[in-house]
């Protein structure tokens, strides 16, 4: 898997929005490489260090360095649960047992068999008025219960297009 | 439309949150209708910038990123020689409990330009950055498009209100560190690097955002310069007490009736905000415990409830005013479980570049464990001592260390019996109760 010609057109954008150009580019390439997949490969940090004019062992350094790189398949919506302590005091825990459950994986590390869910415990996302809550598909999903949990699953899998149908985005 | 859980409307000592729930209030018509940028008109067309300092000086307006640090003062560290500066705000909110400065950025957005816009006046830059953490995906949006909507209103620019002071802003998003909230790792990730805090000196006021003087500030202390400058330093030093001026936002979480961000006046006592304002305990609970700033100012119990909320006062009570989370734990719940998972995040947070953070951390949460899963001993407690008394005291290179041993020493000072009920004696008192609770 390389970067998309419209992927490599961008990154190679984004240097002349800094100051100290392709540095602070780093981590914008790093956004745009992961959208391929979902996640980062030594392939994708190769490719964004050659755009970038920068050493890969750099790259990787920084890639590693930040939890939202991703270095392992992920499913293709991937609940961030925040298991902080505002959220665990109001039974977080228990929501990220009943998710990994109802997304037929048995650990965090696992990508669900259709593909279409993995679940992250994650630190405080800065929404604790809300506790329990996660980030999902880009937006944040507040005072979780094991019936909200269900119903963002099924709508998920609902939306699914059925094979061979075309589909767009 | 942001989803509103917290103070909102007019009030007396609504400050920051008098307009909002308002229709429109993110947008830049809604905002100017409230009389937006007009703290920003009156620095840019009537002040000079160390008359906008002197302004901010006045107020007494102190950092509300965690350090209480003076404004005014840290603006004044920057050089007055000519050449590229910069104001970073800090937008990177991590700290376990916190969300207002989220509230904030939800609500209005153009409120964060504006103060941005007169921050970087008062120390001559001509370009904010901020730094926004990866995960607020609306938030971004809403800075993204006020900026846009500013800059095509030429309220900022090339040249703002006609002037010829050029003022831009550029939005730059974090990947999910906590180290990155602290000024110095932010600036490393700004750069492109791994978060890793710098030795200090040089401050950033002489060498931050690529080798250039910045000016770090914290999400609410930049909006509340827009209040200032609109409404004057004074009005503003009305509120609070004489060390600690001004009002503050509070987010209240964990086991409240009504978990939300509260604004409220400095130096009135933590009772009126948790059992007023988020409605205290649920029914047939009793509070417990409380930590007054975010997860890193040291646990107080709930007998400490009427603290008042000025700095001086929470430091006189061995804790701090931090970011101005509140946490709050009810009877139902175990404090030396909920050590051990702060000491998790702490360690798994830990940038790794000093020893007792980094390996202290680790030892806290392995020993942790031991105790929860029953085979503590004294051997234990001793060790969590130790662990505590190594991470802090300036033996590490910036504050996460020292707050994960303030975590480890205020939970053993305060609820000593039940590190000693599960580390000596296998038994948790608390869930017992709990279960024969429910
Ligand atoms: C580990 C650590 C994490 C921090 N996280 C934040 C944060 O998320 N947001 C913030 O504004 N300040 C944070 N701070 C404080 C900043 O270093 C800095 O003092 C602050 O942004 C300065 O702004 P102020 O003067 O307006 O408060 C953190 C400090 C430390 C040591
Ligand atoms: S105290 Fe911890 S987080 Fe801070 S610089 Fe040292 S190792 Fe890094
Ligand atoms: S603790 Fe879960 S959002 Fe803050």
């Amino acid at each position: 898997m390389s970067l998309s010609p419209h992927a490599v057109e961008e990154i190679k954008e984004l240097p002349t929005r800094f100051p100290a150009q392709s540095r602070s580019a780093v981590m914008p390439a790093l956004d745009i490489a992961q959208e391929e997949l979902g996640y980062l490969t030594p392939e994708l940090i190769k490719e964004v260090a050659g755009l970038l004019d920068l050493d890969s062992g750099y790259v990787e350094g920084v890639a590693t360095f930040y939890s939202l790189f991703h270095h392992k398949p992920v499913g293709k919506h991937r609940f961030y649960m925040c298991t902080n302590l505002s959220c665990s005091l109001r039974g977080a825990e228990d929501l990220v047992k009943h998710a990994l459950d109802q997304v037929d994986v048995s650990t965090t590390d696992e990508v669900s068999p259709d593909g279409l869910f993995s679940v992250e415990e994650v630190e405080c996302l800065g929404a604790c008025e809300f506790a329990p809550m996660m980030r999902l598909d880009h937006k944040f999903e507040y005072d979780l219960t094991t019936e909200k949990l269900d119903a963002l699953i099924a709508a998920r899998r609902d939306s699914q297009p059925k094979k061979k149908k075309a589909s767009h985005g | 439309m942001a989803e509103l859980r917290g103070d909102f409307g007019p009030g007396p000592d609504r400050v920051l949150t008098e307009h909002f729930g308002k229709d429109g209030l993110d947008t830049l018509a809604g905002y100017q209708k409230v009389g937006g940028y007009e703290g920003w008109k009156k620095a840019l067309t009537t002040m000079t910038p160390s008359e906008v300092i002197d302004e901010v000086r006045t107020s007494g307006l102190r950092g509300r990123g965690g350090a209480g640090f003076p404004t005014a003062t840290k603006w004044s560290f920057i050089p007055k020689e000519p050449g590229t500066k910069y104001i970073v705000c800090n937008a990177d909110e991590s700290e376990p409990g916190t969300s207002k400065d989220r509230y904030l950025l939800e609500n209005s957005p153009h409120a964060l330009v504006e103060g941005i816009a007169i921050a970087c006046y008062a120390i001559g830059a001509h370009q904010g950055w901020i730094y926004i953490r990866g995960e607020y995906d609306l938030q971004y949006q809403m800075l993204q498009r006020a900026i846009d909507e500013a800059r095509k209103a030429k309220l900022i620019g090339p040249s703002p209100f006609g002037s010829k002071y050029a003022v831009d802003i550029q939005l730059y998003r974090g990947h999910g560190a906590y180290i990155c909230g602290e000024e110095t790792a932010l600036l490393e990730s700004l750069e492109g690097k791994r978060a890793q805090p710098r030795s200090r000196p040089p401050f950033p006021a002489i060498k931050g955002a690529w080798g250039r003087p910045t000016a770090l500030n914290n999400v609410e202390t930049l909006i509340t310069v827009s209040w200032i400058l609109a409404h004057g330093g004074a009005a503003y030093a009305k509120f609070g007490t004489e060390k600690s001026k001004g009002t503050r936002l509070f987010s209240v979480s964990g086991n409240v009736q009504r978990p939300g961000v509260y604004e409220m006046e400095f130096g009135r006592p933590f009772r009126e905000l948790i059992e007023g304002k988020a409605g205290g305990a649920l029914p047939g609970r009793k509070l417990k415990a409380f930590w007054p700033g975010g997860s890193s100012a040291p646990v107080l119990p709930a007998d400490m409830l009427d603290t008042p909320t000025d700095l001086e006062s929470l430091a006189a009570a061995g804790s701090m005013g931090g970011s101005g989370g509140v946490i709050v734990m009810d009877d139902s719940h175990c404090m030396v479980k909920a050590a051990a998972r702060l000491l998790q995040f702490y360690a798994h947070e830990s940038c790794g570049k000093c020893t007792p953070c980094r390996v202290g951390g680790n030892w806290a949460v392995r020993t942790y464990a031991r105790i929860l899963s029953g085979q503590g001993s004294d051997v234990d407690l001793g060790l969590l001592d130790r662990v505590q008394a190594g991470l802090q005291g300036g033996r590490c290179l910036c504050g996460l260390g020292d707050a994960a041993g303030w975590v480890i020493e205020s939970s053993m000072n305060r609820f000593r019996q039940e590190y000693e009920e599960h580390a000596l004696h296998n038994n948790c008192s608390v869930e017992q109760g709990a279960l024969a609770h429910a």
